[in-house]
């Protein structure tokens, strides 16, 4: 039996004990932050419902929501564009960039443009792209995807990073401390943002009420890029619509804390229309959104507010590391999401490697049911090997017939020194590793009774 | 390009949404503390510092000596340039204090000629006990480059505007807020974990951010 790919590549991604440790320790001291926090906020269960219930109402009401939005963001002075997929908003972004001669452009951490794949379209169009989250910035000079989705570089050891900013800024050979290569980076990085010709950002939440968008960070880094080049380019997936101001804070409380265990990210910020002197174009993009939304059993998926608590927990993303999954976005909700995607073979197989243990949806703060969600998708994806799929047919032949199913049991008993023992072409070695059969079980309960027949 | 994606999107999401689910109302968190100390030590969690509460005639004296003492204390700075930029609030709530070699910011400031402020010092509307945050609006600050552009930010805060939650915090706002480009909420210094989890301060913006909470209204009202 082949090992399932999420499988294949843990061993390319983590190729030893040692690495594996690292990073599930990295990801777990994020979790128990995440509970440190919650434990201190006595509402926290009734605000991960109210916040499941705001979500679901937000995409029940989605249509209505985005239509006021639009509204109230061109009275505020912004446009707004509308991107159908992938290619649409790349068009959209690269037309923007390309009419007004942008050749330099910042960008803050998104996952709608890494799921677009908006660098190397505008890339290709001769305009370069700087992401400026350092962990982002990080993978980008070493030519990977993030491999998290709030801590891009976790994967990273401070040698490696010290080793790409020597090779790629020519900062000190040798240099492993984070603090210095932090300053490193934050010189390097604030020239580009003092040459941007436009600044690129994402959106955690757009309020219908207002036109606003709410834009989280840490570093400041988005701040700048929306507060120094002269065009700020916002993309957004639909799903990020919530009604009015008042529903923001139950949404923002559990945002840092589900991320990253603070109380409050460093930088906030609504932003409502263009500042002064420039000017704001807004992209709502679908890419699959709307398909997901009519389907009832996976649209709760799209409640997501990206915190990445249901990675940090997850005891496969611990071990496999975020370039096990599917790009951009790993762990349990981009095992839900990839599927829906339609990426490929490889993505619809990532439910399988799950054990399902519910840690995820636990955690969740909209309270998505992902390991009900993994479950669905594995009924769903056509995504059974050869093996997998005759085993089963197999075992279903087997059980529907009585006698066979008798047979069946004789040999298996007979064969079961040869299955348990790891030679090449043993049909199932790749489950004996980590896993061992059971004893063997005796003779059947039949067997036993006609023996007991036999002797009286 | 954008016209037919409009129609065929909401054409697409109104088949997903029915319209059925009620909304849940407001969220309504229990009361817990809105002092200046609950503020203080989150504040002090989120890497910043909490000063006062400052009787009004002291909180000029205050902010001098520590906007001198940030802008000694950063050999790291580049160039000699030495600006203390105040937002027109924040000078105003200041007034002339003779230990304090204040700009203030103007309108007409592009937002790049913030770029080698070592202090800026802003008025803030209103503060959130449980994280420690403190909303700067658009309204004080047209140019927000300001606010991550210098090194060291010290924010002006009454400390009769200390909301225990975040939900209290918005519902304390001026109605016109958002009438104003951005408002933006500040939690401590700019701050990064992404190289092995090693937290730093100063990732992009400020490095240090210090907020001073003054009694009264100074003889000036900040709303």
């Amino acid at each position: 039996m082949r090992a399932p790919p999420l499988e294949r590549r843990a061993r390319r991604v983590l190729p030893n004990d040692a690495a594996v440790a690292r990073h599930d320790a990295a990801v777990y001291d994020l979790r128990r932050r995440r509970d440190a926090a919650a434990a201190r906020v006595p509402d926290w269960e009734a605000l991960r419902e109210h916040a499941r219930a705001l979500k679901h109402y937000s995409l029940d009401h989605l249509d209505t929501l985005l239509l006021r939005f639009e509204k109230r963001a061109l009275a505020a002075g912004a446009d707004v564009h509308w991107a159908i997929d992938a290619a649409a908003l790349c068009d959209i972004v690269g037309g923007l960039l390309e009419e007004r001669g942008v050749h330099r452009v910042v960008k803050s951490k998104s996952m709608l443009t890494e799921e677009c794949a908006l660098n190397p379209s505008l890339a290709r169009r001769g305009i370069e792209v700087v992401d400026t989250d350092l962990g982002e910035r990080i993978v980008q000079l070493a030519g990977e995807p993030p491999s998290h989705i709030i801590v891009p570089a976790i994967h990273k050891s401070r040698a490696e990073i010290g080793a790409l900013f020597h090779e790629k800024m020519g900062t000190p050979a040798g240099e492993t401390d984070p603090e210095r290569l932090t300053r490193l980076a934050r010189r390097n990085l604030r020239q580009h943002f003092l040459q941007a010709e436009a600044g690129i950002t994402g959106a955690n939440f757009a309020i219908a009420e207002t036109g606003s968008l709410v834009v989280v960070t840490n570093e400041g880094n988005a701040d700048l890029g929306m507060s120094l080049p002269p065009l700020h380019v916002a993309c957004l997936g639909i799903e990020k619509l919530i009604p009015t101001l008042e529903d923001l804070p139950t949404l923002l409380r559990l945002l840092a804390r589900s991320a990253t265990g603070q109380a409050q990210s460093a930088y906030t910020s609504l932003v409502t229309g263009p500042r002064p002197g420039g000017s704001l174009h807004i992209v709502l993009v679908d890419n699959g959104r709307s398909r997901l939304l009519a389907d009832p059993t996976h649209r709760a998926s799209l409640a997501c507010i990206r915190c990445g608590a249901c990675l940090n927990t997850c005891p496969v993303y611990r071990r496999a590391g975020g370039h096990s999954y599917a790009p951009p976005i790993p762990g349990p909700i981009g095992a839900v999401l990839a599927p829906a995607r339609g990426a490929g073979p490889e993505s619809d197989a990532l439910p399988l490697a799950s054990s399902l243990c519910g840690s995820c949806s636990a955690v969740c703060p909209v309270k998505i049911d992902l390991h009900e969600q993994l479950l669905a998708w594995r009924g769903e994806a056509p995504q059974m090997g050869l093996g997998e799929g005759t085993a089963i047919r197999l075992a279903a032949l087997v059980l529907r017939h009585p006698t066979l199913y008798r047979r069946a049991g004789r040999w298996l008993r007979r064969a079961w020194p040869l299955l348990s023992r790891r030679w090449p072409g043993n049909p199932v070695s790749g489950w004996l590793r980590g896993r061992e059969l059971p004893a063997h079980p005796g003779p059947s309960f039949e067997e036993r009774m006609r023996q007991r027949g036999s002797s009286q | 390009m954008s016209r037919s994606d409009r129609e065929a999107i909401l054409a697409a999401v109104r088949r997903g949404a029915p319209h059925r689910q009620p909304h849940p109302g407001a969220h309504r968190a229990p009361a817990l503390g809105s002092g200046f100390e609950s503020f203080a030590t989150s504040l002090a969690e989120a890497g910043g510092l909490a000063h006062g509460p400052f009787a009004p005639a002291d909180l000029a004296g205050c902010v001098a000596n520590l906007a001198r003492a940030r802008a000694d204390a950063d050999h790291d700075a580049d160039g000699d340039n030495e600006r203390i930029v105040a937002s027109h609030r924040a000078a105003e709530l200041l007034g002339s204090e003779p230990g304090l070699l204040l700009e203030t910011a103007s309108p007409g400031t592009r937002p790049h000629d913030y770029a080698n402020v070592r202090v800026a010092i802003l008025s803030g509307e209103v503060g959130v006990a449980e994280s420690g945050a403190v909303a700067v609006s658009g309204a004080d600050t047209p140019e927000r480059s300001l606010l991550v552009l210098s090194r060291h930010l010290i924010l002006l805060l009454p400390a009769a505007e200390i909301a225990a939650d975040l939900h209290r915090a918005f519902a304390a706002l001026p109605d016109d807020t958002l009438a104003h480009h951005h408002l933006t909420w500040v939690c401590g210094p700019s701050k990064t974990a992404d190289i092995e989890q090693t937290l730093v301060y100063g990732a992009h913006g400020p490095l240090t951010t210090d907020v001073v909470v003054f009694r009264g209204n100074c003889g000036h009202d900040p709303r």
